[in-house]
């Protein structure tokens, strides 16, 4: 995993990187930069200092610190030398930069009016590793499918943040796309228009409006763009069969949803929820759920082992009720 | 004979002189204009078209005379370096290379210098500022330089000559 973000560190960085145990390097997710501080990573769920010589400790006293000349470089790196070119991407703290990695930064806002402009004076960073597993919804899309119609149900994936859901819609997208929902065996049906709303850039991975990740053949990617909008814009002009968003939690996004649904298209959304009661306490979830705009719901959980799924697909009339027809919980990837 | 030869050469030499030393006072003012320009190009690209610093330096270049094309592309082609170095590194590097090549002076390098080390690591309000206080110096550094050219042009040319028949008058 580190070689896919090497590109984006400064040598001396890579090099202390580079000088951690391989079983680590495979697994890592995250690496926390925070000038003049310890260097952090995380890495299978997990999360420790680096020293210089690449051990990893629990404690930060002996861990690696780097210098403000280095983070200053780096922030060059990441940027392209051009940090002014960047300030949409610095009003939302962060950056998603080519092969869908993402990286948060932290330090000193600049206000205008009231509403943050940007982030001068950067001191932090988070350098997210995007994967991409093709195959991890794989087992999950039969549960999904609608035969009836051809095409898959709505479906909200709902887990905590860090757990694979975005990776999960992604390779939900691209399945689709292939026309590879009709379930197991190989099967292939025709494909089926997908319309992504990638507001944080992270589902597809778009770089100047051309995925870097494969989200599939027929899909169209509307990036960087406010959900609830995108939803609308996708519906009036691209026709889509299925319309993927990431992290919807707002009423308008909610509205937006509504409008999709009954227009005919299944929508496949993410939302920030431990399960399906923990969504139901969310007032614009809330409604959704009840309303029956979604008929099949997604539980990812991280576990030792790997991720794991529970599809739960609640009859008509059942909505308000807690569902009842639960599949068996199987390892995702 | 072989006194004659030597005495055509020491003034040929020293007219040669006279006249490059005023050709460099022509060409810095000439030379500070262009670099006018090309700030001026730059704070579009950054300004207006949001071009990362890169390829607004390619741009630049493009519509730059030598020497300072060659400058330019390289600060820009420095930055993929095996060093990873910061913007500041590669353009004082860049600067560094090809300044023999240009008739200006330190002022000038003094502040494209300075300018080099808050390109690109600020708000496009910031970057435009910092261009438009470079472009501002270097203003001045050419009004100084016309002055400079006007008054010590023909001193230039006609002393070359003087002093190589000084030397000559010396010798024989």
């Amino acid at each position: 995993m580190l070689e896919r973000v090497t590109h984006l560190l400064p040598p001396e960085m890579a090099a202390v990187l580079g000088r951690l145990p391989d079983g680590v390097k495979d697994r890592l997710e995250e690496i926390r930069v925070r000038e003049g501080r310890p260097l952090e990573i995380g890495f299978g769920g997990e999360s420790r200092f680096a020293g210089e010589d690449g051990s990893l400790r629990h404690t930060p006293e002996q861990a690696y610190r780097p210098s403000s000349e280095l983070c200053r470089k780096m922030l060059e790196r990441m940027t392209n030398h051009s940090l002014y070119a960047m300030e949409e991407e610095l009003r939302r703290g962060y950056i998603t930069v080519s092969g869908g990695h993402r990286i948060g930064l932290c330090g000193r806002t600049v206000l205008e009016r009231g509403a943050v402009r940007g982030i001068r004076d950067i001191g932090g960073f988070n350098i997210r590793i995007a994967r991409e597993v093709v195959g991890a919804a794989d087992g999950l899309l039969p549960q999904l499918a609608d035969r009836t119609r051809g095409t898959i149900v709505s479906t909200l994936v709902l887990a905590p943040p860090q757990q694979g859901k975005t990776t999960l819609i992604r390779d939900l997208a691209r399945s689709i796309s292939y026309g590879l929902y009709a379930g197991s065996g190989g099967m292939r049906r025709e494909g089926r228009k997908v319309a992504i709303v990638d507001e944080r850039s992270e589902i597809a991975a778009c770089v100047r409006g051309v995925p870097t990740f494969d989200v599939g053949p027929r899909t169209d990617v509307m990036d960087a763009c406010p959900k609830a909008e995108g939803m609308m814009m996708m519906l009036r002009s691209m026709s889509p069969d299925v319309l993927v968003v990431d992290e919807i939690g707002h009423a308008e996004d909610a509205a937006a949803l509504r409008e999709a649904v009954h227009a005919g298209v299944s929508v496949i959304a993410t939302a920030h929820a431990r399960d399906l009661q923990d969504a139901r306490d969310r007032p614009a979830l809330r409604e959704l759920i009840e309303e029956g705009a979604f008929a099949a719901f997604i539980e990812l959980r991280r576990t030792a082992e790997g991720f794991r799924s529970r599809v739960l697909r609640p009859g008509p009339g059942a909505l308000a009720r807690e569902p009842t027809a639960l599949q068996p919980e199987r390892p995702l990837c | 004979m072989l006194k004659l030869i030597g005495a055509a050469l020491i003034l040929f030499a020293g007219t040669m002189i006279g006249f490059q030393q005023a050709a460099r006072l022509a060409a810095r003012p000439r030379h500070i204009r262009t670099l006018l320009h090309t700030l001026q190009r730059l704070e579009t690209e950054i300004g207006y078209g949001y071009t990362p610093l890169p390829e607004a330096l390619e741009r630049a270049a493009e519509h730059t005379p030598e020497p300072l094309a060659a400058m330019l592309k390289e600060a820009a082609k420095r930055l993929d370096d095996a060093d990873g170095p910061s913007f500041r590194e590669s353009w004082s590097r860049a600067i560094e290379g090809h300044w023999a090549n240009s008739a200006m002076r330190s002022p000038e390098k003094a502040a494209l210098i300075r300018l080099g080390s808050s390109l690109g690591i600020s708000d496009r309000e910031d970057q435009v500022k910092h261009l438009r206080l470079a472009m501002q110096q270097l203003k001045a550094e050419e009004d100084a330089a016309r002055d400079d050219q006007e008054r010590y042009e023909k001193l230039c040319k006609s002393l070359g000559v003087l002093v190589a028949a000084l030397i000559v008058i010396l010798i024989v």
